[in-house]
């Protein structure tokens, strides 16, 4: 995902309930989870839980990542905007590997 | 508003506080194609949206045109608005050029459109990040007196989006500020260009409440209290949630 590392990509899509190589990522996937669902007693065990685990500084950071791109997503998907070219070239093995080509503005016509 | 979060015992980033504080500020002030009233009510029915029981029954269903109705709206804005704010709001996976032809047939214009979409887009990037850390809803900010400027870009054209937009070999004169010099611009930045003040605002928060451009891409250190391979996880996280593919 970035720099030379491995990551598991799996953890994305939900498929894989470990951290996929990024420190305390089950806890932050299920963070997002929680603050765009609807359970709240889970949202409060999520951000305890992480909030313990990376402080209150990274949890108000992880917070604002997962508002931020709760927004600019709906952004992309109103206006319509393809993925530019060399991204999508960039891209296309893990786009087929996670199975998310279907969320593709052409898809969605 | 710089007191956003003053009460709050938390460890917001102050530069955060204050990108929040200009975003909630922006909201209340005329726009570009719609005065402050409307932008308020578009922000107020953002969150009203959350309770629509129409909005629930399609998302239960197969495709949300097979479920007619009217939307539990507060009764500000016409029905058009009110369909833009709620799908965009609710379910923003299963738009298509379809619908935005739609509605923008209906009597909607491309630009009314875009600025609503970067309403909702600001009142979900603020909430969802109170939701996330327990705090209470901001109060919505008190309209502003004043009328819209119609201020349209002389060069926007159809490109490879549904809504018309900016290239950045067309940017002169007032959007000269526009996009970042020496790397293309992202279609995410075009995506607004209609309006170009919403671009310059929308943007004004994603540098505080995700990263700068340059911060993106430079690996040689942390911006954020996260890491950016954290930062990544969560973003691809919740934009495989919302499915959207950019």
């Amino acid at each position: 995902m970035t720099q030379s590392r491995n990551y598991d990509l799996k953890a994305v899509t939900g498929a894989a309930r470990d951290d996929g190589g990024v420190p305390h990522g089950c806890l932050l996937v299920e963070f997002a989870e929680a603050v765009l669902g609807e359970d709240e007693e889970a949202l409060t065990r999520a951000r305890a839980t992480l909030g313990e685990a990376i402080g209150p500084a990274g949890l108000a950071d992880a917070a604002g990542v997962v508002g931020l791109f709760n927004a600019i997503d709906r952004v992309a998907v109103a206006t319509g905007i393809p993925l530019e070219a060399e991204k999508a070239a960039a891209s296309a093995d893990f786009r087929a590997t996670l199975g998310v080509d279907r969320f593709d503005v052409d898809a969605r016509a | 508003m710089s007191e956003l979060y003053i009460s709050s015992p938390s460890a917001i980033r102050s530069d955060l506080a204050a990108a929040q504080a200009r975003a909630w500020e922006r909201i209340g002030r005329p726009g570009t194609w719609w005065d402050a009233t409307a932008r308020v009510a578009i922000a107020a029915e953002t969150r009203h949206a959350s309770v629509c029981r129409l909005c629930r029954r399609r998302k239960e269903a197969l495709s949300p045109t097979a479920i007619e109705g009217t939307h539990d709206s507060l009764g500000e804005l016409s029905e058009v608005v009110v369909e833009v704010v709620h799908r965009v709001r609710n379910d923003p996976g299963r738009l298509s050029e379809r619908w935005y032809r739609g509605v923008v047939a209906g009597g909607f214009s491309e630009e009314q459109y875009v600025e609503t979409v970067s309403v909702v887009a600001h009142v979900v990037a603020i909430d969802t990040m109170a939701r996330g850390l327990g705090f209470d809803l901001l109060p919505l900010p008190e309209p502003e007196q004043g009328l819209p400027s119609q201020y349209r870009p002389a060069s926007v054209k159809a490109g490879g989006a549904w809504v018309p937009w900016l290239e950045p070999a067309d940017v002169s004169g007032a959007e000269a500020d526009l996009y970042p010099s020496g790397r293309p611009a992202a279609n995410i930045m075009k995506a607004m260009s209609l309006v170009p003040d919403e671009v310059r605002g929308f943007f004004d928060l994603v540098s505080h409440q995700y990263m700068p451009p340059l911060a993106m891409r430079d690996f040689s250190r942390e911006y954020r209290a996260i890491s950016h391979s954290q930062i990544e996880l969560l973003a691809a996280r919740v934009s495989a949630l919302n499915q959207c593919l950019y």
